[in-house]
């Protein structure tokens, strides 16, 4: 198609220039006809040996254009000949290279699994020498475990072996009662170097004091508050026993967190702290009830002495119940019986409140100190199901502890009731025998004395 | 001799595991038992010696007729029921308080379990048996023990009174 147009515009050109230069020619010198005629074909034969010349001139250039063209198509296969082996080069490389990795994961799989496992192995170790009381004996050996569990490159078999060790170590010292000297903290905070025994993993104490080991710090820290005397004479016995001899002892088989829990029990003052308002009234109560019982205790004590007294004594003595009701006997002792009678009734009578006093509020104190209790034990429910109701029931914690608190009023409720109920009795008793005395003997007692004064 | 022993630490343990409470329980029941058996020795030994005084002291009167003779038997018996009902109260008082200590002995061990939540969670049931144990130990041991003394404390209170009655018998009008 290419070709067909180039030769179509040459012979349009050159149509276009015979036409042209034709008229041109025409006025030159045309004497003659046949000169003329002359002139044409000269001229035309001019022309046509032009135009060939041309004509020439574009067939070659049309046919190097032709061989520029092949070259490139020459060239352009040559180039997709070259992509295609090269792809084809790519490909096996790619797949080469696939399987050299598979190569490389199969290998690497074996020594993945053990950095894996040595890894987790250090971590699981780390944790059991951070909070193992042996580790205050050998202070360093918790580093080795931290490097190896935090590293990225493969252990080394020098450091698979400190692992080994360290297992190996924590093993054999579990099994070991020792003695090493060491530094403590006391209780009041100050520093004290020692000898301790250590029990296995189990406890650590100084003469018969038990000691907790601090993971933070890494330092042994005497309890503040100490187990019950019988463990601390075994750990004492133990302490000062000699080489090789049998020692019996109580061990603390969750590794400190049971002694842990004896320093975390609260004392009785923030006990009594967690009762609240209800367990402050209570307390108040239980207090003015004793005072109740005291101030009782001490008048009929005195009010019975000096009865008995009365009743050795012949004169009427009016500082006394007995004696004013006597007093009023012998007012009266001219009238006839029944007058008398009545008198002397009407004496006791008078008496008798003073004996009997505040024993009714005593013993509503007793009755009223546990229903308190009660109430401080709804309330504090309460507070614990508000507390559930904001922060749901998933953290028993906070839970336990609102309810701890709430059972803190009922205990304190019946701590003051019991005793008060108890001295109720001996107070209420002393003064039954006295209004016993009065209304019952008076008369009796009276009657003696007159028979001695007839 | 190793029951002794054996004995006396299976005791320890039952104090231990039942808290300070426990020890209170042990001390008034100590004390309930020890009026309990003053009482019936009282009754044994002392009561008919002071029912024959006052038939001594009444026989001995003059007369028995007149308004001073009868307050005088009347001071004379109520002397008697003084004596015979003293410590009875005290018995019928601990009988009905032994209960109430048991019950503080529940909510103080309900306390140590609800403490132990508060330090460990729920996680720990072994840890939380140790105030189970305390709460219902003493329970069981306030019960017991008031139990124990309920019997004597009617019938001591009976046969007070009936000493009494048998008294004012005696002290006849002639």
């Amino acid at each position: 198609m290419k070709l067909m147009s180039n030769s179509l515009i040459v012979l349009g050109l050159s149509l276009g220039m015979m036409a042209f230069t034709a008229p041109v020619m025409a006025q030159d010198e045309a004497s003659t006809l046949d000169e003329l005629l002359q002139q044409v074909r000269e001229a035309r034969t001019e022309a046509d040996r032009r135009y060939r010349e041309r004509e020439q001139r574009f067939i070659e250039q049309r046919d190097q254009q032709e061989d520029r063209l092949q070259e490139a198509r020459d060239r352009h296969a040559e180039e997709e000949e070259r992509q295609e082996r090269l792809s084809e080069a790519f490909e096996d490389n790619e797949q080469e290279l696939s399987e050299l990795n598979d190569r490389l994961q199969v290998r690497m799989g074996n020594l993945g699994e053990l950095f894996g496992v040595v890894r987790q192995v250090s971590g699981d170790a780390q944790g059991i020498v951070r909070n193992s009381i042996v580790s205050a004996q050998f202070p360093d050996r918790g580093d080795t475990v931290a490097r190896l569990s935090e590293a990225r490159a493969l252990p080394s078999i020098d450091q698979l072996e400190q692992l080994w060790f360290l297992f190996q170590e924590e093993m054999t010292e579990s099994g070991k009662v020792v003695r090493y000297p060491t530094s403590i903290v006391r209780a009041d905070g100050t520093r004290e170097d020692v000898d301790v025994v250590r029990v296995g993993v189990f406890n650590t104490i100084y003469d018969d004091l038990f000691l907790r080991y601090l993971p933070e710090t890494g330092q042994l820290v005497e309890l503040g508050r100490q187990p019950a005397g019988r463990y601390r004479n075994m750990a004492s016995g133990l302490y000062n026993a000699e080489e090789g001899t049998i020692n019996s002892m109580a061990v603390d088989p969750s590794r400190g967190s049971l002694l842990a829990l004896l320093i975390q029990t609260p004392s009785l003052g923030e006990r009594i702290q967690d009762g609240g308002v209800p367990g402050y009234i209570i307390l108040a109560l239980g207090l003015i009830g004793v005072l109740l019982v005291i101030e009782r205790l001490i008048f009929l004590t005195l009010a019975g002495q000096r009865i008995k007294a009365q009743i050795g004594a012949g004169k009427p003595n009016p500082n006394n119940a007995l004696g004013r009701v006597m007093g009023a006997y012998a007012e009266n002792k001219d009238d006839d019986v029944e007058t008398l009678e009545l008198k002397i009734d009407e004496a006791i009578l008078k008496e008798t409140p003073a004996l009997e006093a505040r024993l009714g509020a005593i013993k509503i104190i007793a009755a009223v100190a546990p229903l308190l209790g009660l109430l401080g034990t709804v309330i504090g429910m309460i507070r614990t199901f508000q507390m559930i109701t904001l922060f749901g029931a998933g953290d028993p914690q906070l839970m336990a502890d609102g309810i701890s608190q709430a059972l803190m009023t009922t205990a304190m409720g019946l701590s003051v009731a019991i005793p008060l109920v108890l001295l109720h009795a001996v107070v209420a008793a002393q003064s039954k025998r006295l209004v016993q005395i009065l209304e019952e003997q008076s008369t009796g007692i009276i009657a003696t004395h007159a028979d001695k004064l007839k | 001799m190793i029951w002794i022993a054996e004995s006396y630490a299976a005791l320890r343990d039952f104090f231990e595991a039942g808290g300070d409470v426990l020890w209170a329980i042990l001390v008034v029941t100590i004390l309930l038992w020890t009026f309990i058996l003053e009482r019936y020795w009282y009754f044994r030994l002392i009561q008919p010696r002071k029912t024959r005084e006052a038939l001594e002291k009444w026989n001995a009167m003059s007369d028995h007729d007149s308004w001073y003779a009868r307050e005088y038997r009347e001071r004379l018996l109520s002397e008697i029921r003084v004596d015979a009902s003293q410590f009875i109260i005290y018995i019928k008082t601990i009988v009905a308080v032994l209960p109430l200590l048991g019950l503080l002995g529940t909510v103080t061990g309900m306390i140590q379990v609800f403490d132990v939540m508060t330090v460990l969670g729920t996680g720990n049931p072994r840890a939380m048996a140790g105030g189970v144990s305390a709460a219902t130990i003493p329970t069981m041991s306030g019960m017991v023990a008031a139990l124990s003394g309920l019997y004597f404390a009617a019938s001591l209170d009976k046969r007070a009174k009936v000493e009494v009655e048998r008294a004012a018998d005696l002290l006849r009008y002639h």
